[in-house]
């Protein structure tokens, strides 16, 4: 009987205990109000503000001057992407309007971007793709165990001295180490990208990137990206919706305004009138 | 607004003819359009797509000589980088006289990056050159 008593007492205690295990696991974490301290914190950081372009001349000649370290394979792809290129034919990567991602935005992109500072985030706004976006948080959260895959994955940063470090994985395998628009290989998972954001000159942003892609590349490769700032609001970003460009602006039956699809290819060409 | 518009348009093309003009796609590399060789076309502008990821004009090439006559469709780059060289969405507009000169697809059908457009009742003529703005504060040359 004692024993019996025993066994129930013991099952009661365990009963109670995963109850409070689980409802430790499923207490949400606040994100807390940001004070007026939080807010002044700000102002000592670095100024970032303004429209920041990339150098694409730089990018143009990294392709022959800082090829990642491919592994075979992928080194073939490359090398056959380059060829194609050269002879008129370039392979589409960025196709059907899905965005570059990462790290392909900070490598290869044409258009301008602008830096937010916020409380506990640091955050990149992009012209294209349908209006890029990078939440970098600041706020001393480590990354999840097992983050949902995304274009631009999970991004946390740490200020050292003006300078942003940040730190990125949880890519989709899609997202494409691109050299240029042409010429890059899809990550293919288990990418780890350390960025190191800093102004080499007044108005000259560096992006030190060390790209770690184990399943296309036989170790890290480095490079360095350069922007350059505007301030005139001739240059402010504007709205980059890339699907717009399979339509064109009509008007239905009734009246009223839509959008007419356009004949156009997979890399987003319109094909020209027979 | 209009003169400093005029100004940029102004720079705009010296430097497109200053440096090679190399029409930059936002999103795709552009080498199937071939920049050896430059078309003509003379005609009315039928539509404008001033879209993303990439602005369109479409020409056709009525009165043209050195390129198949008919409708043709122009690639442009992004309105945000046409902007940042100095363009409206309406210095160009459907009916509007031009003579273009493109790099025309290698595969022979009716399409082309534009390399300069030019307005027949004005005279004034756009291009651009996105790597030719490489360097920060460009509005202080719009003064010069």
């Amino acid at each position: 009987m004692r024993l019996w008593l025993s066994a129930i007492l013991l099952a009661m205690l365990a009963c109670v205990g995963l109850a409070a295990h689980s409802a430790e696991k499923q207490k949400p974490v606040i994100n807390p109000p940001p004070t007026a301290k939080d807010w002044a914190e700000l102002a000592k950081l670095p100024d970032w503000s303004g429209v920041w372009n990339p150098k694409i001349t730089d990018q143009d000649a990294q392709v022959k001057t800082n090829m990642p370290p491919w592994n075979s394979k992928a080194a073939e792809l490359v090398k056959w992407q380059l060829a194609e290129e050269r002879a008129g034919r370039p392979p589409p990567l960025f196709v059907n309007c899905l965005p570059e991602g990462m790290p392909a935005w900070m490598l290869v992109t044409h258009n301008s971007m602008e830096v937010l500072f916020t409380p506990g985030r640091v955050t990149l706004l992009g012209e294209s793709d349908g209006n890029r976006l990078r939440r970098i948080y600041t706020d001393g959260r480590p990354h999840p165990a097992d983050p949902d895959p995304t274009f631009h994955g999970h991004s946390i940063g740490k200020w050292d001295g003006n300078a942003l470090v940040v730190d990125t994985i949880g890519v989709v395998p899609q997202a494409y180490v691109a050299v240029s628009e042409a010429a890059g290989v899809p990550n293919n998972g288990d990418m780890h990208i350390t960025e190191r954001f800093y102004l080499a000159d007044k108005d000259i942003l560096h992006v030190d990137l060390e790209i770690t892609a184990p399943k296309v590349m036989i170790k890290p490769w480095k490079t360095t990206r350069i922007f350059f700032r505007q301030r005139a609001r001739l240059y402010d970003v504007v709205e980059g919706v890339c699907l717009e460009g399979y339509f064109k602006p009509g008007v239905d039956k009734d009246g009223y305004a839509i959008y007419i699809p356009v004949p156009h290819d997979v890399g987003g060409n319109r094909v020209p009138p027979k | 607004m209009k003169s400093s518009l005029t100004k940029v348009a102004a720079l705009s093309t010296l430097l497109g003819l200053a440096a090679a003009t190399y029409p930059v796609a936002a999103h795709h590399s552009t080498t199937m359009f071939d920049r050896e060789k430059t078309l003509p076309l003379v005609g009315t502008v039928k539509e404008l797509h001033w879209t993303n990821p990439h602005v369109a004009i479409f020409i056709d090439n009525s009165a043209g000589q050195g390129a198949a006559p008919g409708l043709w469709v122009i690639e442009l780059t992004s309105p945000g980088n046409l902007v940042r060289s100095g363009w409206t969405r309406t210095i160009v507009k459907p009916g509007d006289k031009v003579t273009a000169d493109i790099h025309p697809l290698r595969d022979g059908t009716k399409g082309g990056a534009l390399r300069k457009i030019t307005l027949t009742d004005t005279g004034q003529s756009y291009t651009y050159n996105i790597r030719d703005q490489e360097r920060p504060n460009l509005e202080q040359d719009y003064g010069k």
